[in-house]
């Protein structure tokens, strides 16, 4: 379990607090949703969450290890995957297959595990057969698979994904969910940042942050029946055809 | 885009080789072109020339790897025939330059010697895939660690650059095609118009790059990268056959070592 207390982040000394004591937690096998209008703190809160980034007061402790520990650092962000926005500035590799190793590689696991999983993993995003390609020569919707193939080598417990269905078409967006299906009903944690209501209808739990406070937070049913309050703060795809 | 000694795919003993293999003969082979005779250039030559057969790489290929050095080498040819003394059989009066005989037998010997040494690198590059070249590198560097240079951290840097490089151009592209869409212009006008307009791209082009390497270096530690040992995908081996070709390679370089150091 991941557990959030008190939370506060700013990232300049001078500047406004980023997140303002925010206190969540995300259960085991989890899909919990965090939605708000941009600038509200979702990727300042989900960097927190792989010691990315650490609190300027508050705590963040996965799995009882506390992100400010700095002998738990490593474990930590391989416990907790993280899927971030732009698929091109998270590719390492010369090639499919080396980028799916490189955090196996950082992990120093044998050679043949690091294969195993390599394959493992490329099946599990349907990219079997693009081992030897060049991450450039991809399409949009094939880097963001192979991104998602390249954190899930990690074994991770836990996976953020930060605007997953960005960029792409109805198709790619199908697949990218279907995944994100898929992995939770397998177990893993899901925590997802989405604009799109619709994205997250299926999540256990729904955080909705505004100006770096947990606004509300419920079921998806409970939080998306104060639409008004959506659509103040113009959130698409809400039940009843409102957004596009 | 610069095709200079791609990697072209192939099933054959010299792309199987060993990366280490290879990378080390191209040194030998270079270090021997180097203050050869024109007798050595010539075996040399034929082993080059033995090697691309047994890759089956197309002549045309080979060739192609010398066209990007090939003004480069008609200078070098030029400066030698021109330029060196010796007996005159050509005379452009009233230029101020001759031909001579050394100068033709030098610039041919020369020119010859620098495509040998080009031929020799672009046998390497175009048969093996640059993860098993940068892999190679590292694990030749890597004794070098004990002194303290980070020979894995070198390869993930260069893995990257190389990673990078299409990248930056198509960022290149987009930015250009903004610019036109907005009303620059690249294609006409003079000389220093154009080159403004292009400078003019060098700014958003390097703040994009900073922007990138900021997210990626982020993105890197997501995913748990950290200075110290790491492991890859594939592990080199040295097999027989990486063994055979070390021996041949070794012992073309020790007789040819000898046969000069004879004749001296």
């Amino acid at each position: 379990m991941i557990r959030v207390e008190n939370l506060v982040y700013r990232y300049d000394a001078g500047a406004p607090d980023c997140l303002q004591g925010i206190s969540l937690d995300i259960e085991d096998g989890a899909h919990t949703a965090l939605i708000g209008p941009n600038g509200c703190g979702k990727t300042t809160l989900i960097k927190h969450l792989n010691a990315l980034l650490f609190p300027r007061a508050g705590t963040v402790c996965v799995d009882g290890m506390m992100t400010t520990d700095v002998s738990s650092v490593r474990e930590i962000r391989r416990r907790v995957g993280m899927v971030f926005q732009n698929p091109d500035s998270q590719i390492v590799g010369m090639t499919v297959e080396e980028d799916v190793a490189f955090g196996p590689g950082n992990l120093a696991l044998p050679s043949a595990e690091i294969r195993r999983r390599v394959d493992e993993c490329l099946a599990m995003v349907g990219m079997t057969g693009f081992e030897k390609r060049a991450p450039h020569s991809l399409s949009g919707g094939e880097k963001r698979l192979l991104s998602i193939a390249g954190v899930l080598a990690m074994n991770p417990r836990y996976i953020a994904f930060d605007e997953p269905t960005a960029y792409l078409d109805p198709a790619g967006k199908q697949r990218v969910l279907e995944i994100i299906r898929r992995l939770n009903r397998a177990g893993m944690a899901i925590i997802h940042i989405a604009h799109d209501m619709r994205d997250v209808a299926e999540a256990d739990r729904v955080v909705f942050l505004d100006r770096g406070q947990v606004l509300r937070t419920g079921t998806p049913a409970e939080v998306f029946e104060k639409a008004d309050l959506l659509i103040a703060v113009g959130l698409d795809g809400l039940p009843g055809g409102c957004g596009s | 885009m610069i095709r200079l000694g791609q990697y072209l795919p192939g099933d054959t003993v010299v792309h199987r080789l060993d990366p280490r293999v290879k990378i080390l003969s191209v040194v030998a082979l270079s270090i021997l072109i180097f203050g050869a005779t024109p007798a050595e250039i010539l075996l040399i030559s034929v082993f080059l020339l033995a090697v691309i057969r047994v890759a089956r790489m197309k002549p045309a290929q080979a060739l192609g790897a010398l066209r990007p050095v090939a003004v480069f080498m008609a200078m070098i040819f030029l400066v030698h025939l021109f330029f060196t003394e010796g007996r005159t059989i050509l005379s452009l009066a009233p230029l101020p330059v001759r031909i001579t005989q050394e100068g033709l037998v030098r610039g041919v010997y020369v020119t010859w010697q620098f495509a040998g040494l080009v031929l020799g690198a672009a046998v390497l590059t175009m048969t093996t895939p640059p993860s098993d070249l940068v892999g190679g590198i590292e694990r030749l560097l890597r004794p070098l660690s004990r002194v303290g240079i980070p020979s894995q951290d070198l390869a993930v840097m260069i893995a990257m650059a190389l990673r990078f490089m299409p990248m930056l151009l198509e960022e290149y592209d987009r930015l250009r095609m903004a610019q036109m869409a907005r009303g620059a212009d690249f294609t006409t006008g003079n000389l220093a118009l154009r080159t403004r307009a292009v400078a003019a791209l060098a700014v958003p082009l390097l703040l994009s790059a900073f922007r990138r390497a900021d997210e990626l270096a982020v993105a890197m530690e997501a995913r748990g990268y950290r200075r110290g040992p790491r492991t890859t995908l594939r592990e080199l081996l040295f097999s027989r056959c990486d063994l055979g070709a070390f021996a041949v390679m070794a012992s073309f370089f020790l007789v040819n070592f000898a046969l000069r150091m004879a004749i001296r």
